[in-house]
Formats: structure tokens, sequence, C-alpha cells
């Protein structure tokens, strides 16, 4: 799709520095994958207790628990989970992603008078412990009947969301405004360039954004746990959390498990996260 | 590069589609709130619908289903039973008085009677209950707080909890009868006092070579380990919150006991490990005995059953056969008064020993002050604690029921465990907030005494290296104990 | 002072009232309708928010006798809510004031004021970071500054111990704080945490930053083959969740965990990684752990910028002979400090009140030395062992607003002068 590819072309005396690189990532590789692998051979461990394990491996491997997991749905109603941790997550990572990138982008474009101030406030806000403002969220959710609503959270989440925009201000920060004046000067009103230039030039921080708003649904449990009162209503997060203590496998399984579409997401949008900038601008 | 964008588009439209459907057949409404509306859709005039909130182990075993469904039919029409379809400790406090909580709440006497000190839960009448009669006074005790010189009874009591030790009755020594049974009581004598449980631990973990274990249990936990201290004068408040009383009496002799057996235990005790491992540990043989409580009979149960089946056997057989090899008594009721588990038995004269004294729960039904049906509850609660169910809920779930009826009927653990309730071996915990303050530094302390006991193995210097050394830690304890309830209090 | 006409003072009284006059019915309109808004919902419930903010509550409720009582928490929520609603109208008004005056000034240079539309689509276009803040702005108001506020708040009450719903809760002034400095085990608790808390903030930053710069590189290098799939096991690393990977470190070295069961195999004495004694140890594993589970979202980031960074520069810098190191020092680093320095500071934050790692890891241990804390934990825990474990939540939201203030003082110097804040335009 673009330019000329540059190909490394083997030469010998870059032998030793390739091979210490790779014996570097697969040990860094190793690393990572270890204890991902653990819990992925604990989820397939037939007794379903850890403590039967010889080290990290089990004493014997069946599919179980993941019929379990997806049939036994009495006291574990894993599917409901799966679903909600889902609905949430979708919404929130698209209305967050936008809110992010529009208000990253305004701050790092713009310049206007309650600019600075703006920033130095969110960052204050930012340092704010969070659980502490816990209470109070849920008395506002109370107020306005939204408890035992998958919205509320969607709600918390994006609204959160703007506060984490530095990382992406730091991105648009690198962009040259050339791109963007010679836009203005072809006729081009605010609004067009935004939705024209910018988002286009800023896929790879548009993944990470939507990246890491997707999967933050996915292990956050302290708020789920206090708006959502009905275990069916639960997200995956809080179901786990309330697994029996005996049930490890299957506390393993549920987290391999929602592990999955975080990782499909990655390699569906992987290509995107390495375009550069430069390029997409070309491109336009 | 359009191509691509609509692919992507296609892929977020699908997950949406996917999850929207999905909130759409359950998310929106829970299922409780859909039985509630089907009621209402089909009675005609307005039924009752209560939500019970039950605990978990009651729910994965059926009795809840039983339960209910069995209420429903009596009053059917009426009243309709639900299950409140929401996780076991819920804060009533939180949620009730704002519409979320259930209305009638089965939990732990200390749990339900902090609920009491707020109001969160209604004061009831004990002669609307049938089961008044059969109760003992000290499950009653349990859930009664007094307030202006007036007592309040806050909860119907329904079965007493204790700390169990379950054992392989498959291998215990072959020849204990002679060894090991020197009253000739036909029960070994490790399951009756310390020090012979102590011998015979310290027994296996020689022969073994430092692989099998005797008795293995939670030291870090103040609800298994609170014999040591209870057994020794020690108490949890005294007239008031004021006297902590944990450092009371010879406490420190009992720590030290507790110490000591550590020693022959393994690092699992300290932190912890050993209250998940312990079903497995206890079922593959590794550990003789483990200490939990009686509700967890099933969890060691199916355990032993599932080794047995992966030996070759069929369910029916492995399920009868762990019924009969995993034995579940109470704990050891002779301590040594000096706390020296050392000194064999025979060489302890009668007034030596000091009888154990565990701490114990009462758990019990209470019915939330914001519900809107006090009657129904109130019709409910009794329904609940008649002597069917209660018998039923004995069968199900091993529960030691409180009603003396239904104990002596079904006899074996459940009547021992009344019996012990009735004869003072079991110390329950007083019904005041101020409880939860004491739980973390005790398991702090707990913990640290047991794992003195292996810095002392390793050669480590070590903490507590006597009494005094344990007094004054005690003495801290409860210092810190009183300075989290009172210096920040108002 | 210009002379203004009579729609501008009609404006000054009644929102609104003066953009009719001049025949701007959508936006007069629009004007009236939010001061109808604002009217109604003052009269409906907003005098009496406002009221039980001052007293929150007089009738103490009693669930048995079936009395609902004022519930001080809640008024004290709804009371900041109507402040925040009448700031807002307000704000409006003063808007509806400039409004009327700009178009006096207009009508008298121009004839004609242009219309709605053509005014909305102005603004838009000229005002675009207004319209693009708005929603963001309201979102943080609401979530995040409301919440805020409230626990600032609850610091001055008795909210906590026995004093919670219904019974009523009160104004107390500085009581709390008070308090905090009146018992010596406090303070020197708190200064004990503080200690180690910047340690910790200091070297999990570092670590996870570099850590992920350094991956990052790493699998930029053109001899690596198949990216995609590389970077593909720190990414399912990311996917598991926190929680769920701290509990299983957590296991991974108990006593009872497979470490421990080959050490103890081998012949060893079982480690007390976590243990009461482990101090240093449990520090060190801490960090370790919160390396591992956020280096994967730093690398993420450092490609995500990496691939902004202009190939002619390394293309430039290769021509003029300069090294592979130099290259990184001078080009790369800058380049990636500049444009990650605001992360690194929220990262910062972010560690500094990292509540999770020891919360999993070792939660529940009160160690000597500490009141209600133990050796590893964070300001954080212990504000949560204060106000959620021991339900001090007057004394700990009086704690978190003393750590609140130091460390926004402390993170925004060190904003302030970073030059991703000095010299937005370096890379322009």
């Amino acid at each position: 799709m673009k330019t000329k590819k540059r190909r490394w072309t083997p030469r010998w005396k870059n032998v030793p520095e390739v091979a210490g690189t790779y014996v570097i990532l697969i040990a860094v590789c190793f690393i990572f994958f270890f204890p991902v692998l653990w819990l992925v051979l604990a989820s397939f461990s037939s007794s379903g207790a850890i403590y039967d394990f010889d080290g990290f491996f089990p004493a014997g491997y069946s599919l179980l628990t993941y019929q379990k997991l997806f049939t036994d749905t009495q006291m574990y109603d894993y599917p409901s989970w799966l679903r909600n941790t889902l609905f949430v997550s979708v919404f929130s990572c698209a209305l967050s992603t936008l809110l992010v990138i529009l208000t990253a982008y305004t701050m790092s474009r713009f310049r206007f008078r309650m600019r600075k101030p703006l920033m130095k406030t969110t960052l204050i806000l930012s340092m704010f412990p969070s659980f502490m403002g816990m209470t109070a969220v849920y008395l506002i959710m109370i107020n306005f009947n939204l408890i035992n609503n998958l919205w509320s959270l969607i709600l918390v989440y994006s609204a959160g969301a703007p506060m984490g925009y530095l990382v992406q201000k730091g991105y648009f920060d690198t962009i040259s405004n050339t791109i963007y004046e010679a836009a203005r000067i072809d006729g081009a009103s605010n609004p067009q360039v935004f939705t024209r230039i910018t988002l286009p030039i800023s896929k790879p921080i548009l993944v990470y954004t939507a990246l890491t708003s997707f999967a933050w649904p996915w292990s956050d449990f302290i708020l789920p746990n206090m708006l959502l009162k009905n275990r069916d209503l639960w997200t995956v997060a809080v179901g786990l959390t309330h697994l029996g203590e005996t049930e490890f496998s299957r506390f393993a399984a549920g987290a391999i498990f929602i592990a999955v579409p975080i990782v499909i997401l990655y390699f569906s949008l992987s290509r995107f996260l390495i375009t550069g900038v430069s390029e997409g601008a070309v491109k336009e | 590069m359009l191509r691509k964008k609509q692919v992507l588009c296609g892929i977020l439209a699908v997950i949406m589609g996917v999850s929207m459907t999905g909130c759409g057949s359950s998310g929106e409404k829970s299922e409780t709130e859909k039985k509630a509306d089907e009621v209402k859709a089909s009675g005609g005039e307005e039924m009752i619908v209560l939500r019970i909130l039950e605990n978990d182990t009651a729910k994965s075993e059926g009795y809840l289903d039983e339960l209910l469904e069995a209420f429903n039919k009596e009053y059917e029409g009426q009243i309709q039973a639900v299950d409140a379809n929401m996780e076991e400790y819920s804060n009533l406090a939180e949620n009730g008085p704002y519409g979320y909580g259930p209305d009638v709440i089965y939990q732990a006497n200390d749990k339900l009677m902090t609920y009491a000190e707020d109001k969160h839960i209604l004061a009831l009448n004990k002669e609307d209950y049938d089961c008044r009669e059969y109760i003992p006074q000290e499950a009653w005790d349990a859930f009664t707080m007094t307030i202006d010189g007036t007592q309040y009874l806050c909860g119907i009591p329904v079965n007493v909890q204790e700390p169990m030790l379950f054992y392989r009755k498959d291998l215990l020594p072959e020849n204990w009868e002679q060894e090991w049974d020197q009253d000739g009581n036909q029960v070994p004598d490790f399951l009756e006092n310390w020090n012979d449980l102590y011998a015979y631990s310290k027994s296996i973990v020689e022969e073994s070579g430092n692989s099998k274990w005797g008795l293995v249990a939670p030291c870090n936990d103040l609800y298994m380990s609170a014999g040591f201290l209870f057994s020794y004068g020690a108490y949890v408040f005294g007239e008031d919150t004021k006297d902590i009383g944990l450092a009371a009496g010879d406490a420190a002799t009992g720590m030290m006991a507790l110490r000591q057996f550590a020693g022959i235990m393994n690092e699992e005790c300290i932190d912890d490990s050993i209250k998940q491992s312990r079903y497995s540990k206890v079922a593959d043989g590794t550990y003789f005995c483990s200490i939990s409580t009686p509700d967890t009979y099933v969890l060691f149960h199916d355990r032993l059953a599932k080794i047995y089946e992966e030996e070759g056997i069929s369910q029916a057989e492995a399920d009868q056969k762990a019924a009969e090899n995993i034995g579940m008594v109470e704990l050891p009721r002779l301590l040594p008064a000096k706390g020296d588990l050392s000194v064999p038995s025979a060489d302890m004269e009668e007034k030596e020993w000091v009888s154990n004294v565990v701490m114990g729960g009462v758990n019990g039904y209470g019915i939330s002050a914001y519900t809107k049906h006090r009657e129904a509850c109130v019709t409910f609660v009794n329904f609940a604690t008649g002597y069917d169910l209660v018998k039923k809920r004995a069968e199900i779930l091993g529960i030691a029921p409180t009603r003396s009826d239904v104990a002596s009927d079904i006899g074996g653990v459940s009547g021992m465990i009344f019996e012990s309730l009735n004869e003072g071996h079991i110390y329950l915990m007083p019904s005041v907030k101020a409880v939860d303050q004491i739980w973390d530094p005790m398991q702090t302390l707990l913990s640290d005494v047991a794992k003195d006991a292996f810095r002392e193995r390793n050669g480590e210097t070590v903490k507590y290296p006597d009494q005094d050394a344990m007094q004054a830690a005690l003495e801290k304890v409860s210092k810190n104990i009183y300075d989290a309830i009172y210096t920040l209090a108002q | 002072m210009k002379k203004r006409k009579l729609p501008f003072w009609c404006s000054c009284v009644v929102m609104g009232s003066g953009q009719l006059m001049y025949r701007q019915w959508i936006k007069g309109l629009l004007y009236l309708g939010c001061l109808a808004l604002y009217l109604y919902y003052l009269f409906t419930s907003g005098i009496t928010d406002i009221i039980g903010f001052f007293t929150l509550g007089t009738v103490e409720g009693d669930p048995w006798l079936g009395i609902q009582g004022d519930d001080s928490i809640l008024m004290l929520l709804r009371g900041i809510m109507a402040l925040l609603v009448t700031a807002g109208a307000v704000g409006l008004h003063i808007l509806n004031i400039r409004d009327v005056a700009a178009m006096e000034d207009a009508l008298a240079r121009e004839k004609t004021l242009p219309g709605f539309r053509e005014i909305m689509r102005r603004f838009v276009d000229r005002k675009f970071y207004v319209v693009a803040l708005f929603l963001p702005i309201v979102g943080v108001l609401i979530f995040n500054v409301l919440p805020i506020l409230f626990m600032t708040l609850i610091a001055f009450t008795n909210y906590g111990g026995d004093i919670v719903p219904p019974k009523l809760v009160d104004w107390i002034g500085f009581d709390n704080f008070r308090r905090i400095f009146q018992l010596s085990e406090v303070k020197s608790t708190f200064l004990r945490i503080l200690g180690w808390n910047l340690l910790w903030a200091f070297t999990a930053t570092f670590l996870s930053y570099f850590g992920g710069l350094l991956l990052a590189l790493l699998l930029n290098k053109k001899c690596v083959r198949g990216k995609a799939f590389w970077r593909a096991f720190p990414i399912i690393a990311y996917a598991v969740p926190g929680f769920i990977t701290l509990l299983g470190f957590k296991f991974m070295f108990s006593y009872g965990g497979p470490i421990n069961h080959y050490i103890t195999a081998a012949g060893g004495n079982a480690i007390g990684f976590l243990d009461i004694d482990a101090g240093w140890k449990a520090r060190l594993i801490g960090l370790l752990v919160n390396t591992w589970i956020s280096v994967p979202t730093s690398m993420l980031l450092a490609t995500g910028m990496l691939s902004n960074m202009r190939a002619d520069l390394y293309e430039a810098a290769s021509l003029d002979g300069a090294g592979r190191w130099k290259q990184f020092t001078k080009l790369t680093l800058p380049f990636v400090i500049f444009s990650t320095t605001p992360t690194l500071i929220t990262s910062f934050v972010g560690n500094f009140n990292n509540f999770g790692v020891f919360y999993f890891l070792r939660g529940g241990l009160y160690l000597d030395g500490y009141f209600l804390a133990s050796d590893t934990d964070l300001l954080i825990n212990w504000l949560y062992n204060l106000s959620i474990d021991n339900n001090y939540y007057g004394i700990g939201a009086a704690v978190s607003l003393i750590i609140f203030v130091i460390t926004s003082i402390f993170s925004l110097y060190a904003y302030v002068n970073s030059s991703a804040f000095k010299k937005e335009d370096t890379y322009r």
C-alpha cells in the first residue's frame, strides 16, 4: 500500500547481533508468555483444583472446565457475564475513543485562553485516588436510578476517559501544523479538518486508545461490583472474583477466555498501529 | 484503504449487534425482575414477591430451590419467594435504604447483628416463630442486642458452625487400637486431646522424612485457631468494647502451644495456602488431617471421590468410598493447661488439662427493615425454620441445626455440635460492629506466631522465645485494636 | 462603559429576552427555555437541596418504625449538584449578556444580524474547541469533579465509625485534620509510607517506561522478522486482566505455590516471598510483577510513537556517520521522551496511586510500627484500610486530601517544567 519496501538483507558481520536480538526476544517473550501459559494449563486441569499440580503442571488434562464454564450456569452464569462485558466494552470503547481523541486533538491543535489552566486542572484531578470517589459515583447512580443498569458503567467509563488525554495529546504534538493549515487554506472548516485529516492520520494512537479503553472494562471490578447488584448482570471480572476458592480451573478458564477478544482485536488492528503519520499525510 | 475501513466497520457492527441482542434478551432486566413481572401479569390481583438472599452453598447444592419450591407451593397465589440473585455478602446497609436489598437475608450472627446495630434489619417477635421452643438460649443470645436496657431479637437462628477436624479414616495407623487408644473408648486418642495429636503428627513427619504431615491447619485464621486463646481465658470484649480481652488470662500460654504445633506443620500454615490446598492434600494423603468449617465437608468428600474415580472405580462407588473414608469430628477436647504439647498424654493428670473452647457462629434469618411486606417475611422465615426444612437443610448441606428436635433426630456430628453449643464449648462472637476490627490485626499476629516456629527451625532470630514476649505481643495487638476502634472515632 | 440599549438591560434581567427583541427567535427561546428549566428545577428540588447541603438533614430516620429520615450523605451530594447547576446557570446568564452586547455592537456596524444557522455554523468552525470540549468537560464534571468535591467535603464531616446512615452526619470543620496531627502513630505511619511510596512510584515508572521503550525499539529493529508475532506475546500478557495476573502471581509465590514446590523438592526450605517477614523481598516482587503488567502498555504506546518519527531524521543521521548509540541518545530518546513526558507523568501518578499490586499480593497485614498498614502498603492501600476496612470515611477523606495536595503540587511542578508543556511545538 505504500512506498518502496526496504528489505533487510543479511550480512555476515551482523550475525552475532541478530542472534543476540533473537535470544533477548525469546527470553522476553518467554517471561511474558510463561505465566499466561501456566494459566492456560491450569484451565485444562482435569481435577479443577490447583493443589493437585506437580509444580507448574496439572496432573491430568481435560476440557471439562470449559464445558462447565459455559453450561453450568446456575451459580456462575459465565455466558451472561461475557455478553454484559462485551456490551459495556464495545460501547464504552467507541464513546471513550471518540471523546479522548477529540479532547487530545483540541488541546494540541488550538490555542485558547482556558487551555493551560484546563491542562493543569486535569492533571491535578487525575491525582485523586479514584476509589475515594466511588461512594459519590454510587450515590449519583442511585440518584439517577441507574443501579443494575449496564449503561451506568458505559457512562462512567466514557466520561472519565478524557482525563487520560495526555498520551494522545503527546502524539498530536508531534504532527506538523502544516498539514492542517494546508487544509484550512483549501477552505475546510474545523470539523471537516478533524474528520478528514486528523482521524486518518491518527490511526496508531486511535488503535492504542481503542485497545486500552476496550480492555479496561474487562479488568475493572470495583465499579461494576458496586453498581451491578444482580448476579446475571455482572461483568466477567466481578463474576470471577466471586468464584469459590476451590474453583481455580474455572477461574483460569474464565480469565483466558476474556483475553481472547482483546487479542483478536489487537491482531485485527495491529497493522494500523505501525502506520506512520507521514505516510498517512502523503496519502491524503 | 476504503475497503479496510468497510471491513473494520463491518466487524464493529457485528460485535455491537451481538452484544446488543445479548443484552436485549437478558441484560436489561434481571431474571428476578422478569419473574416479578410475570407474576404481576398472570396473578390478576397483585401478589407479594419476596426476594430471599441465601448463602452460596445453599444455592449450589440445590437447597434454595427446594425451599422456594416448597414455600411457593404452600402459599400459592398469595406470596411468592424468589432468589434475590445477589452476591452472598452484598451489603444491606448500602443497598437496602435505596430499595436494592433483599427482603429476607440469611447470614452469620456477627454480620447480621452489624446490620441490626444500625437498624437495617427488623427486631422480631419470638412468639411469631414455631421453632422458638426447640432452640437453646445460647443460639438466641447470638441474635439479641440491648438498646437502652431493652433487649431486641433480630434474627432467627438456624444452624451452628464451629471449626471441625477433617481426617482420613483409612489412613489411621493399623494398630491404632493398641497404640493410640489408651482409654479404650474406640476413639483414637489423637482425636481426643491435642498432646496425642501432636505426638501422632510428629511421628508421621519423622517416619515419612518430611514428605507427609499429620495436622496442617490454617494457623493464621483466627476462626480456626481461636481455641488456643479462648481455652486459656481470653475473650473478645468484656463489659464493653473498651476491654479487648484477647490478652487476658493465660492467652500467651495458648499461643505458645499454637507456635509449638506450627513447628511440626508445613509452611503452608503460615499464609492462606492451606485454606485452598487442604481439600487436595487431605485427599491425596499428604496431610492426615486439617481444620475447616462443616459446610466444606462436600469439598473434602468430592476431592477424595475424584481421586478414587481416577483410580478406575465407578462414580457411585467412589462417592460411597469417599464418604466412608472422610471423617469429620470436633476438634480434640483437651488442651494442656501448661501449654506444652510435647508432654506424653500418659503423664498428664486430669487437672492438667483444660477443655477446648472454640470460636463459633450461628447462622440465621433476618428481615430487612426496608421490606414492603413485613408480614409476608415473617411468614417466610417461620416456614423456613420449620422442622421439615431445617431437617432438609441439614441433610443436604450437612449443617448442624439449632433446633434440638432436628439435631437429635439426625444425630451424628450435627448432634454433637448442637451439644457443644449447649455445653459452652463454642464461644460465640459478640454481636457488635467493633468485632470487624479484630480480624486483620489478629490474623497478622497469628501468622507471625506460626512463622516464628519456622524461624526457629531455620535458625533465624525468633520473635517469641518465651511467654513474656508472647504476652507483650498480645497486649500490643489489643492496644492496636483499641486504637482502631477508639482513637479515630468521635 | 458604552451606553446600552433596552434589550441589553432586558437580557440582564430575563435571560434571552434581549435576543427575542432583536428577533433572534431560536436563540432567544433557547435561552428562555434554559431559564425556565432552571427555575423549574430550583423550585421543585433545587432550593431544598441547597438548604440540605448546609443542614445535612434534620430528621433522623428509624427503619424499624418505618420513619424515612434524612439521608445526610445523599443530601450532601444533591446539595453539591444543586450548587453546580446554579453555577452553570449563572455562567449561562453571563454568556447571554455578552451575547446581547455583541449583537448590539454588530448592529452598530452592520444593518442586519446573521440567521441562527449561520451563527451556529460560524460558531462551530471558529470556536471548534468549545464544541469539541463541551461533552468531555461535562462528563468529567459529573463523574470526576463532583466525586472529588464530595470527598473533599466529607473530610469536614464526622461521617464514619458509628455515624453512618440512618444516623445524621454533621459538619465538624477541621476536627478530622486536628485528630490526624494529634495522633503520633498516624503521623509516623504517614511519613514512613510516603517515603516508600515515592521510591515505589519512581522505580516502578522508570522500569515500566524504559522496559516498554526498549522492547519497542528491539521489536523495531530491521532484522526482526514477524514483528506482529513477537509483539503478540506482551499483548497476550496485557489481555489478561491485571487482578487475575496478580492473584496468579500471589499463588505462585505463596508457600503452597509452584516456586516453593520446586525449592522444597530440591531439598531447600520454603521461602516466604510475601509473608510477614518478607519486607524488601515482597517490595521487589511487587516491582517486578508491576513491571510485567505495565510494560506491554508502554510498549504499545512507544511503538505508536516511534512509528510517528520521521525516517528522514535517521537517514540524515546515518549519512552523517552517527553510530547507533548516538542515534538513540540524540534522536530517538529526545523524540520519545518529548512525546511521552505527559505519559510519564500520568504513569507516575498511576503508580503512585497503584492500589492493586499490594492489595492482592499482600493485603490484610498490619505490621509493627505502622498504624493499620504494612511495610509494603502504599498510601492508597492505607487509605483503603482506614476508610473502607475500618469505616473511617471522614478521617480517610482527610488523609486523602492531604496526600492529594502534596502529590498534586509535586506533579504540577514537574509537569509545568517539562518540555512537553513548555515547548509544545518542538516537533512541529
